[in-house]
């Protein structure tokens, strides 16, 4: 391949706008964010609570809509497709961790990552044979039978991120991912999600406010009332 | 996700409250089994009735002169003119035909009973064959003395079976002698003793007041003829009347007066309004128990619903989409009417069981005389129907929390405690 045709970035957001009706006033989550994110980079979203941190990773996820502005994923806009195809490109091209590890509890570790190949289809075989492989990869192929509840917090965001890169995505959002984890937990994950995103050549998106974390990146984009207000890339630094 | 795995992904999900899903399979299970029983005691009931019209008097089919019978309504009761000559060949040619047990001749007569003490009372009365009605499976309900001799009395020899409240008001028992006075065919009167073999009863309170039953020999010769009334058919099995009946008709095609060949259910009384009142009784209660399943069914789907609003945020998140999310939870209630209407069917299994081995009797039914000993029966239709009603109920059911919980907003599910 040449390098005439210029790829288009993984994520890129124009005048992005997203208020919250609270009451009778409007709280304004983010007031015009313009980014872009390229393919295979480790981005870290900083910035205090209420920054607007979770809205943006909601947008670029396209879980939610903005009021005013626009996201394009590998550049097609959201808005112009339909709920079908927001499912897909959320089904294929990404993948999603959060700060809760939101796994399903009635499915052991080996079928909540083997989940997201369930939903696209793909033959039983070649999903559990993928799906053991990404939780050896996250460091639990002895634990592939154990439901969440018998997991510890950290196994269980390790079987997250295994669930968030079985179907080899083209990016993972991951929202506060170590929020709920001990410092040497929540090193480990982000370190693991570094790691594995570099390995399958996929954009990472990591929002955080833990400065071990932000120290870590090679980009850190902080957010302050909904804006951006810093956009650091540091490639010096080797998380 | 293929509908196997969804299928099995249900499933589990009913498996994690366990209480509430024995809770809900108890609700079917028990609406099932209601349907089962109710099924049985209305088919119970039909059987009943049927085979008391049937073997008490009616015959499957009755052969009838075409003029004689479209001149009459249909009743046990009413007299026809002996317009049958020929009978006897005729009873040959049906006697001939498959599914046949006997043909039975009969003739009806209307007049007056006397006792020796002078007490007169009117009467209906029919002269039949006994042998061949007990061939054709008709019960005599003896209340005292015995009942008719099977063969042909000689002249002077003449008996009776006298219903009861008849009995009572001519004040005469078995053994006594009482005196019939009817009109002949030519409009004289004649008269005949007879003595009282047995005192029966019907089945029908208001029959048993006027009913009397004699041989038919007996019965020519108080009315001075050859001829009879009509002939009843009787079939080794009530499922074959529809094909007796083809074959009873064809057989009898052809002739110069043409006969009338009737099916019972056309002549039993009330038994077209019976049962549509059985059948009403059992849709509506249907209607109860489904809508009871319904209540109780959609209220446990929209709470097992409303506790999992942040994993059904997240499996949406992660690609799954609204069409599977609603398949799913279809599928959990599908599963639910499945299993509760297995248990379901189990339990009205039984119920059916256990009650007609407890050996109950029922109260009479409205007319009859005698109580009956409750046998429910075992309806298929209604193991089968049940069962897929009640899945289709509990699928219904669901069908609209399912389609909210698909269209949730992504963004609140997630955040949802
Ligand atoms: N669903 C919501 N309803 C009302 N306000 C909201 C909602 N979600 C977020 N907000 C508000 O928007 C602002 C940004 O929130 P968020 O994006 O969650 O920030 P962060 O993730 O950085 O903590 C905050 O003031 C928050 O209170
Ligand atoms: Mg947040």
């Amino acid at each position: 391949m040449s390098g005439a045709v210029r790829e288009a970035p993984v994520f890129r957001v124009e005048g992005l706008t997203r208020s919250y009706r609270v009451g009778d006033a409007d709280v304004r989550a983010l007031a015009g964010v313009d980014l872009e994110i390229g393919s295979g980079e480790l981005v870290v979203v900083a910035g205090p609570s209420g920054s607007g941190k979770s809205t943006l990773l909601h947008l670029l996820g396209a879980l939610d809509a903005p009021d005013a502005g626009r996201v394009f994923v590998e550049g097609r806009d959201l808005a112009t497709l339909g709920e079908r195809q927001r499912t897909l490109l959320r089904r294929r091209r990404l993948g999603f961790v959060f700060q809760a590890f939101h796994l399903v509890p009635v499915l052991d570790a080996l079928e909540n990552v083997e989940y997201p190949l369930v939903i696209d289809g793909v033959p039983r075989a070649e999903r559990r044979a993928r799906a053991a492989a990404a939780l050896d990869s996250v460091g639990l192929g002895e634990r592939m039978s154990h439901r969440p509840d018998r997991l510890s917090g950290g196994e269980r965001q390790r079987v997250a991120i295994a669930r968030a890169l079985v179907h080899r995505p083209r990016a993972v959002l991951a929202d506060e991912p170590t929020g709920n984890l001990d410092s040497g937990n929540a090193l480990r994950v982000f370190e693991l999600l570094a790691a594995l995103g570099r390995e399958h050549g996929a954009t990472v998106v990591v929002s955080t406010h833990d400065p071990e974390l932000v120290a870590r990146a090679p980009r850190v984009v902080t957010l302050r009332d909904g804006r951006v207000a810093r956009d650091e890339r540091r490639p010096e630094a080797v998380s | 996700m293929s509908p196997l795995e969804i299928a099995r992904l249900a499933l589990r999900n009913l498996a994690r409250n366990r209480r509430r899903t024995a809770l809900s399979l108890a609700v079917v299970a028990a609406g099932t089994a209601a349907l089962v029983v109710t099924a049985g005691f209305v088919r119970f009931s039909f059987d009943g009735l049927r085979a008391a019209m049937i073997h008490g008097g009616l015959g499957h089919l009755e052969i009838a002169d075409a003029a004689a019978a479209a001149a009459r309504g249909a009743a046990l009761d009413r007299p026809a003119s002996p317009a049958l000559a020929d009978w006897r060949e005729v009873r040959r040619a049906l006697e001939a035909l498959p599914h046949v047990t006997a043909v039975g001749a009969n003739l009806h007569l209307m007049g007056l009973a006397q006792s020796a003490d002078g007490r007169s009372v009117s009467f209906v009365g029919v002269g039949a064959e006994p042998d061949r009605e007990r061939r054709m499976g008709f019960e005599v309900r003896l209340r005292e003395g015995s009942d008719l001799p099977a063969a042909a009395p000689a002249p002077g020899a003449d008996a009776a079976l006298l219903a009861r409240g008849l009995a009572e008001s001519l004040g005469v028992r078995a053994g006594e002698v009482v005196t019939l006075v009817a009109t002949t065919p030519e409009g004289t009167l004649n008269a005949l003793d007879v003595t009282v073999a047995g005192v029966v009863t019907t089945g029908v309170a208001e029959l048993d007041t006027r009913f009397l039953k004699l041989p038919l020999a007996s019965a020519q010769r108080l009315a001075q003829t050859d001829s009879v009334s009509n002939l009843l058919v009787g079939l080794d099995d009530t499922r074959a009347t529809g094909a007796a009946l083809a074959a009873a008709r064809a057989a009898l095609a052809g002739r110069a007066a043409p006969l009338a060949v009737t099916p019972w259910s056309e002549r039993a009384p009330f038994y077209g309004q019976v049962r549509d009142l059985y059948l009403g009784i059992f849709v509506f209660l249907g209607t109860i128990v489904v809508v009871l399943v319904v209540l109780a069914a959609s209220n446990t789907l929209v709470m097992s619903i409303m506790e999992r609003v942040r994993e059904i945020g997240t499996l949406r998140a992660i690609g799954t989409g609204r069409g599977q999310i609603a398949a799913l939870l279809v599928a959990e209630a599908a599963w639910l009417g499945a299993l509760g209407a297995l248990a379901g069917a189990a339990l009205g299994l039984g119920a059916v069981l256990g009650l007609n081995a407890a050996g109950l009797r029922m109260p009479p039914p409205p007319g009859a005389v005698d109580p009956i000993d409750l046998r429910l029966a075992l309806v298929p239709e209604a193991f089968a129907g049940g069962a897929l009603l009640m899945i289709l109920v509990l699928v219904l059911a669901a069908l609209l929390p399912a389609a909210r919980a698909a269209r949730l907003a992504i963004v609140d599910a997630l955040g949802h405690v």
